[in-house]
């Protein structure tokens, strides 16, 4: 049951200015840095998070004159302060999610009761299954049965989707909704979080 | 000292706050990886930061995430740990906890399950250290289950007395009675108040000692049988029976009777198979006369006054004796060095003690020669409400007591903490009593302070909430 650090571990940032302040203000950073395009194209991007992501990286940030980029990967389910009124980022991202300076990308702040489903901007739309307990993740009952679902599986309420194990006990999950599971975003024998998002159902 | 000849690699430690961060130190001194685990609210706590490694345990209500143990032990057999620090409340004293951590091959730094048991029902460990050769106060051996016989304690031991809840600490369900009509409503209340805190509405009676010190013995015992004290520590500033300010030593201890008190708690240790840290509870008496109360199975808040005194470090010792090592230590080792106090810093307002949570918007620690801040909140945190409302601990060390109040006072003037209120305000003042200063001090101190600083009618308020 052993898994890279850094995946698990929760990359936290006391203050989380840079990020409030991106909310704050996107339109005045973007006057700053004019020459985001210039300074970076798309396939150089994509090479770029790839190679963090091969890595395990929870977080990289690279910073040129005009330019910063700042990739976070996420597992964990939930903003942390889901009163706080500051505008923080619901930086909980399945894929790496990038937040370059221009304000590409910036997702809502959390608020309460809509927790699982703020896990990426993307995906708002998708009901989110989160993990109701601390474990290991397993797609199958034994590892040489088929998975309990895969994308594009149909789902009713009391369809089992995954197994978390915590303490030796094999604890079965079960949809909880129904629908079509069109996101999975945990690895099998992956350890797992309160809150963390497991699936992306489609209602 | 190397890590590669360490028993223990990693240690998850099952708390939040200063403790967690506190606990980490050391580990981090030891060459010791660490594990924190946190409920999703205190996901930006700085021991989540300082940690090795982290994991989210459950929402932020404690029962569902710190006080959950399948979710604490399977995160400790995922990141493969081979001990748990549980620190001070939450799990600390759970002996169900402790067996858990045995079942499953996980080192539980701490005394042995059946003394956690032991100590944690006030009445048997009452009758376990008088039995052990301690003084106690005069009291109901038994449970008390009626009023007739709460009569007849009462008439046999002499007004005033104390109901307090057998379960009990934190002095929730208890109730000081000076005459017989009172004592009927008092029992009730504190049976009830027992059952809503601890699920136990068990009461017994004491002789209430008017007046006392709260004088506590630190302990340490190896599980080879072992054991020395650390001298004394004075806790006698409460409000309502939660400690604001301690000190080491205290002002009236002489070296003899710190012997003769040092002396029964490491001999009460022996017998009673105790190892790790520890803390026999005390009242000293206006005569000097010294009796057991409680017995505290873990680190406490207030254990950086001893470390201060001693230059000992009490968490490496706990790891270290949990490691399975000798304590390496003997009693004439003990030196007590200058003198330390320690403030409690609250999110509270100073004056009516309600909590005030919040983001806090600036923070500066103080610094210079002699102080230590024990903490884990920082500009920008937003303290939680969820949990204990302590956010820092101001230490400071000096040669003389003297010396020591006036290096707090400055000390808590540099501490800035913006956003929300805290009780550095209220320690500046007691800085300034002349009481506190002269030495003068008893658990009634803070009545007294209270009601000299015109907030005697908002205590009040607070109590009859």
């Amino acid at each position: 049951m052993s898994k890279p650090e850094s995946e698990y571990k929760h990359s936290v940032e006391p203050a989380s200015e840079s990020d409030a302040r991106d909310v704050a203000t996107p339109q005045r950073r973007r006057r700053r840095q004019p020459h985001l395009e210039t300074s970076v194209n798309m396939d150089e991007l994509r090479e770029l998070v790839s190679l963090i992501q091969e890595n395990g990286f929870a977080e990289f940030e690279l910073e040129r004159e005009g330019f910063r980029i700042h990739v976070r990967r996420d597992f964990g389910g939930t903003d942390v302060n889901a009163n706080s009124t500051e505008g923080r980022l619901a930086e909980i991202a399945p894929t790496p999610v990038v937040k370059a300076d221009s304000g590409s990308k910036i997702s809502t702040p959390d608020h309460p009761g809509a927790r699982a489903q703020t896990a990426a901007s993307e995906d708002q739309d998708l009901h989110m299954i989160p993990s109701p307990i601390v474990g290991t993740f397993y797609r199958s009952a034994s590892p040489n049965s088929d998975p309990f679902v895969k994308i594009g599986s149909r789902v009713e309420p009391d369809s089992v989707v995954c197994i978390i194990e915590a303490m030796k006990l094999m604890n079965e999950i079960q949809a909880e909704t129904s629908g079509e599971i069109v996101k999975i975003y945990v690895e099998n024998g992956q350890p797992v979080e309160y809150g963390q998002p497991l699936f992306g159902i489609k209602r | 000292m190397p890590s590669a000849s360490r028993k223990f690699k990693k240690i998850l430690i099952a708390n939040r706050g200063e403790i967690a961060c506190r606990i980490i130190w050391t580990c981090k001194e030891m060459g010791i990886k660490t594990v924190a685990v946190h409920s999703d609210v205190d996901r930006d706590s700085l021991h989540v930061r300082f940690a090795d490694e982290a994991a989210c345990i459950g929402p932020a209500p404690s029962a569902q995430s710190y006080l959950n143990i399948p979710a604490v032990i399977s995160t400790a057999e995922i990141f493969n740990v081979d001990a748990i620090h549980p620190g001070y409340g939450f799990l600390a004293e759970s002996s169900y906890f402790a067996e858990i951590c045995e079942a499953c091959n996980i080192k539980f730094i701490g005394p042995p399950a059946s003394v956690i048991r032991l100590m944690g029902d006030k009445i048997e460990a009452r009758r376990a250290m008088k039995e052990a050769g301690l003084p106690i106060v005069p009291g109901s051996p038994d449970p008390i289950t009626s009023e007739d016989e709460a009569r007849k304690v009462a008439q046999e031991i002499g007004f005033p007395i104390i109901v307090k809840a057998a379960a009990g600490g934190g002095g929730r369900g208890m109730r000081i009675v000076r005459s017989e009509d009172e004592l009927g409503p008092a029992l009730e209340a504190a049976s009830t108040e027992a059952a809503a805190a601890f699920k136990d509405g068990t009461v017994y009676i004491e002789r209430y000692v008017e007046n006392p010190r709260h004088i506590e013995i630190q302990v340490l015992a190896d599980e080879h049988g072992d054991c020395i004290h650390l001298g004394e520590r004075e806790c006698s500033i409460q409000r309502r029976h939660q400690k604001l300010l301690e000190e080491a030593p205290s002002p009236v201890l002489s070296p003899e009777l710190r012997k003769q008190m040092g002396d029964a708690a490491v001999s009460a240790c022996k017998k009673l198979g105790y190892s790790s840290a520890g803390t026999f509870e005390f009242l000293l008496d206006t005569d000097n006369k010294f009796y057991f109360m409680e017995m505290n199975t873990r680190i406490q808040v207030e254990h950086p006054v001893t470390e201060m005194v001693t230059l000992a470090d009490i968490v490496r010792n706990q790891i270290r004796i949990a490691e399975g090592e000798p304590l390496g230590y003997t009693q004439d080792d003990l030196m007590i060095v200058g003198h330390a106090i320690e403030c409690r810093i609250n999110a509270e307002n100073p004056e009516t003690f309600a909590p005030s949570p919040g983001l806090i918007t600036a923070f500066n620690l103080p610094g210079g020669p002699g102080v230590r801040v024990d903490t884990y909140v920082y500009s920008g945190y937003r303290v939680p409400s969820f949990y204990d409302s302590m956010i820092a601990k101001v230490i400071v060390h000096a040669r003389t007591r003297d010396l020591a109040i006036a290096r707090m006072k400055r000390a808590l003037e540099a501490f800035v903490v913006e956003g929300i209120k805290t009780t550095i305000p209220l320690h500046l003042k007691i800085m300034d009593d002349p009481k506190f200063r002269a030495g003068e001090i008893s658990t009634s101190f803070m009545e007294y302070f209270l009601t000299q600083n015109g907030s005697r009618k908002n205590d009040v308020l607070a109590t009859a909430r």
